[in-house]
């Protein structure tokens, strides 16, 4: 995944520094530095970076590659403490990272159309029920009152704005 | 001088000493104390979350409550190290290295004593020299010009990037990448829209604190997820100040009498230099007490130096950086960038003028943390069962916390939804880059001082006719260029020579 993530950043600096050429100035016409200036050395200082990044990328996952003819080893990684099993090194708790990802990404999604209030009891109750199953009526009284708590503090006490549902809150 | 200094101090204690100053202090470094603990959750990571709890504040006490957080969670990150083996955060990392042998011998009470003791002495001594040095260094930097600036922020990120990352270029490209996103919105000597994509809500620009909470806040929550700290069973300690073994001997004292002094010129020295920072500090301050011990060997095995020089260096090191902040308004790592833009939020512009024109702010934030450090002291001596408690709470429940005050935080800045997704795109970036190796605290450093930067590099380039001859025509310029190019060039040379050296080991092994 490195070298996917490494190759994502050079086209992003590629993609960056096309569409400020495309759209900025970069003289004016007394021959002065004009908006564009700026970001083009940047753009061009990332695109030589993220070229040799990747290179060096490319070539720590080529030089990694198993040997299809290697049989599999035992062993374990540790990662803060954690001893997970070989098969899953370098991987770690993926999955989870990913669903508690796609829960804030859902939080933010629902909280313009049910309220802030009701978004984050939502978002508790789904992490809550994912990660923490046994304590069910624990979990249900956090829900509840970590939400109220954040709520009370922001929108009455430091008179944010939050959203609102259709419930009002 | 010095009577200037006294008045100047009785103003900011006048500010920080007021009942409201004083109880936002408290939380503040109460806050501090508890972002500390829970580990991968840093000083950045705190600052950052707990900004828009700032809303409504006085500017200067909002701003003394962040600063308390800043240099709070160096007492708290110290706790789990001794007691877990587990730093807080990456400031102390050295300490674990003597601290849990010292737990595992039975002495996690003097440890967590004299670590205290160290904190308190490091980052006092840090105070004192602020005020002493923080004045003199803005009235020095008064006749800066751009290229002085420019300069000192290359290198501040050259040194972020090639001191504290494990991969320079990917430390390079982190803040090359800050310097993009601080290109969006309209360029502030032409008034051209860049990078808006006909969006209003981006004209001014992508905002900093979404950036930061998600790049630190929901980045570094999404890269504890990934390591499993959330399956990770609750730790269940106890500690009680009252036991006669909490209390370190009299040898402990005696043995450690030069370490905290020693620790806290060398974390100084390196926190007010840009990009080094309190962890660099400490790990200073640990090698050159072991270095410098008739008993090297001591070290590593439970001794009470090893724990008190980077517990010194950390706090006179996160005091030190505050130099800079002030005086020049350029900050040396990520949790003192995050303050600078919680700074500029409140209007404030750190700097040369910002001591002239708002003494009040500055010397209220300065007194503060003499206080603050008393707090601290007392918290982490009184209240260590407390804090321990809090390690009785499963990660899994502080998750929600985090993730709320990181989402509400950020649509309150602004009530803007559009900010909102910045913060969980940034979060997504941030673990990405936490895991490959990149360097979050250079892209949010660079993201704040970008618009800086590309003025004061247009105006040397205009200034100069397109020679840049400004950075070796004028004195301060031309040392900073010689650091700059230092800094690019002799790990370059080093390697050449490290091959070279290689080269002749296998060829002269091949000789028959």
């Amino acid at each position: 995944m490195k070298q996917w993530f490494a190759a994502g950043l050079l086209v992003l600096a590629v993609g960056y520094t096309l569409y400020g050429l495309s759209s900025l100035t970069l003289l004016t016409a007394s021959g002065r530095p004009a908006a564009g200036f700026f970001p083009l050395m940047v753009g061009l200082l990332l695109i030589v970076l993220c070229s040799i990044n990747l290179w060096g990328d490319v070539r720590e996952w080529w030089s990694e590659r198993p040997s299809s003819s290697a049989p599999a080893t035992g062993g374990t990684v540790s990662a803060l403490g954690v001893d997970l099993p070989a098969g899953e090194a370098g991987t770690g708790y993926s999955r989870d990272a990913l669903i508690v990802f796609l829960y804030i990404s859902g939080f933010v999604a629902i909280m313009n159309i049910a309220g802030a209030l009701l978004a984050m009891i939502v978002f508790m109750l789904a992490f809550l029920f994912t990660f923490n199953r046994t304590q069910v009526i624990g979990n249900m009284i956090y829900s509840l009152v970590l939400p109220g708590f954040l709520y009370g503090l922001f929108r009455l006490l430091l008179n944010a704005s939050l959203p609102t549902g259709p419930l009002g809150f | 001088m010095l009577a200037d200094i006294v008045s100047n101090l009785s103003l900011g204690l006048s500010i920080a000493a007021s009942p409201q100053g004083f109880l936002f202090l408290v939380i503040g470094a109460f806050l501090g104390m508890v972002v500390g603990l829970f580990p991968g959750f840093g000083p950045a990571a705190g600052i950052a979350v707990l900004i828009p709890m700032t809303f409504g504040l006085e500017p200067t006490i909002a701003i003394i409550m962040l600063a308390g957080i800043y240099y709070g969670s160096m007492y708290g990150g110290t706790i789990t190290s001794i007691l877990i083996n587990t730093p807080g955060e990456s400031a102390t990392v050295a300490s674990t290295i003597d601290g849990y042998p010292l737990a595992k011998k039975g002495r996690a009470g003097p440890a967590l004593v004299m670590q205290a003791i160290a904190s308190f002495i490091g980052g006092t001594i840090g105070v004192i020299l602020i005020t002493a040095l923080a004045p003199s260094l803005a009235d020095f930097a008064a006749s800066f010009g751009p290229s002085e600036y420019f300069l000192i922020i290359a290198v501040g990120l050259l040194m972020l990037t090639t001191l504290m990352g494990d991969n320079k270029f990917k430390g390079l490209i982190s803040a090359l990448i800050g310097f993009a996103i601080g290109t969006v919105g309209v360029d502030v000597m032409s008034g051209q829209q860049r990078f808006t994509f006909g969006s209003p809500e981006l004209i001014g620009g992508v905002y900093f604190v979404a950036v930061a909470i998600g790049l630190f806040g929901i980045g570094e929550l999404l890269h504890c997820i990934f390591t499993g700290q959330h399956r990770q069973p609750a730790k269940r300690l106890r500690i009680g100040f009252r036991d006669k073994e909490f209390w370190p001997s009299k040898q402990d004292y005696y043995e450690s009498r030069f370490t905290f002094w020693r620790g806290s010129a060398i974390g100084f020295v390196a926190g007010v230099l840009p990009g080094s920072g309190a962890t660099l500090g400490s790990i200073i301050g640990y090698s050159v007490e072991k270095k410098i011990a008739k008993d090297p060997e001591k070290f590593g095995k439970g001794e009470m130096r090893g724990l008190v020089a980077p517990e010194a260096a950390n706090n006179a090191a996160s005091a030190g950086a505050m130099v800079p902040l002030i005086s020049l308004g350029i900050p040396g790592s990520g949790a003192t960038a995050v303050l600078l833009g919680a700074f500029l939020m409140w209007g404030l512009q750190p700097g040369p003028l910002l001591i002239v024109n708002d003494p009040g702010f500055v010397w209220g934030l300065i007194a503060s943390m003499y206080l603050g450090n008393m707090i601290l002291i007392a918290m982490s001596i009184f209240a260590i069962p407390l804090f321990v408690r809090f390690l009785d709470i499963p990660y899994v429940n502080v998750v929600p916390v985090i993730v709320l005050l990181c989402v509400i935080g950020a649509f309150a800045i602004n009530a803007s939804i559009i900010e909102t997704w910045i913060l969980v795109v940034s979060g997504a970036i941030g673990f990405a880059m936490k895991k490959y190796g990149y360097s979050p605290a250079a892209t949010v450093l660079a993201l704040v001082l970008g618009s800086m930067a590309e003025e004061t590099f247009l105006q040397t380039y205009i200034i100069s006719q397109g020679t840049m001859s400004l950075f070796w025509e004028r004195p301060v310029s031309l040392i900073l260029s010689i650091i700059l190019l230092m800094i690019l060039l002799v790990p370059v040379a080093l390697a050449v020579i490290k091959r070279g050296r290689r080269d002749d080991e296998t060829s002269q092994g091949q000789t028959p």
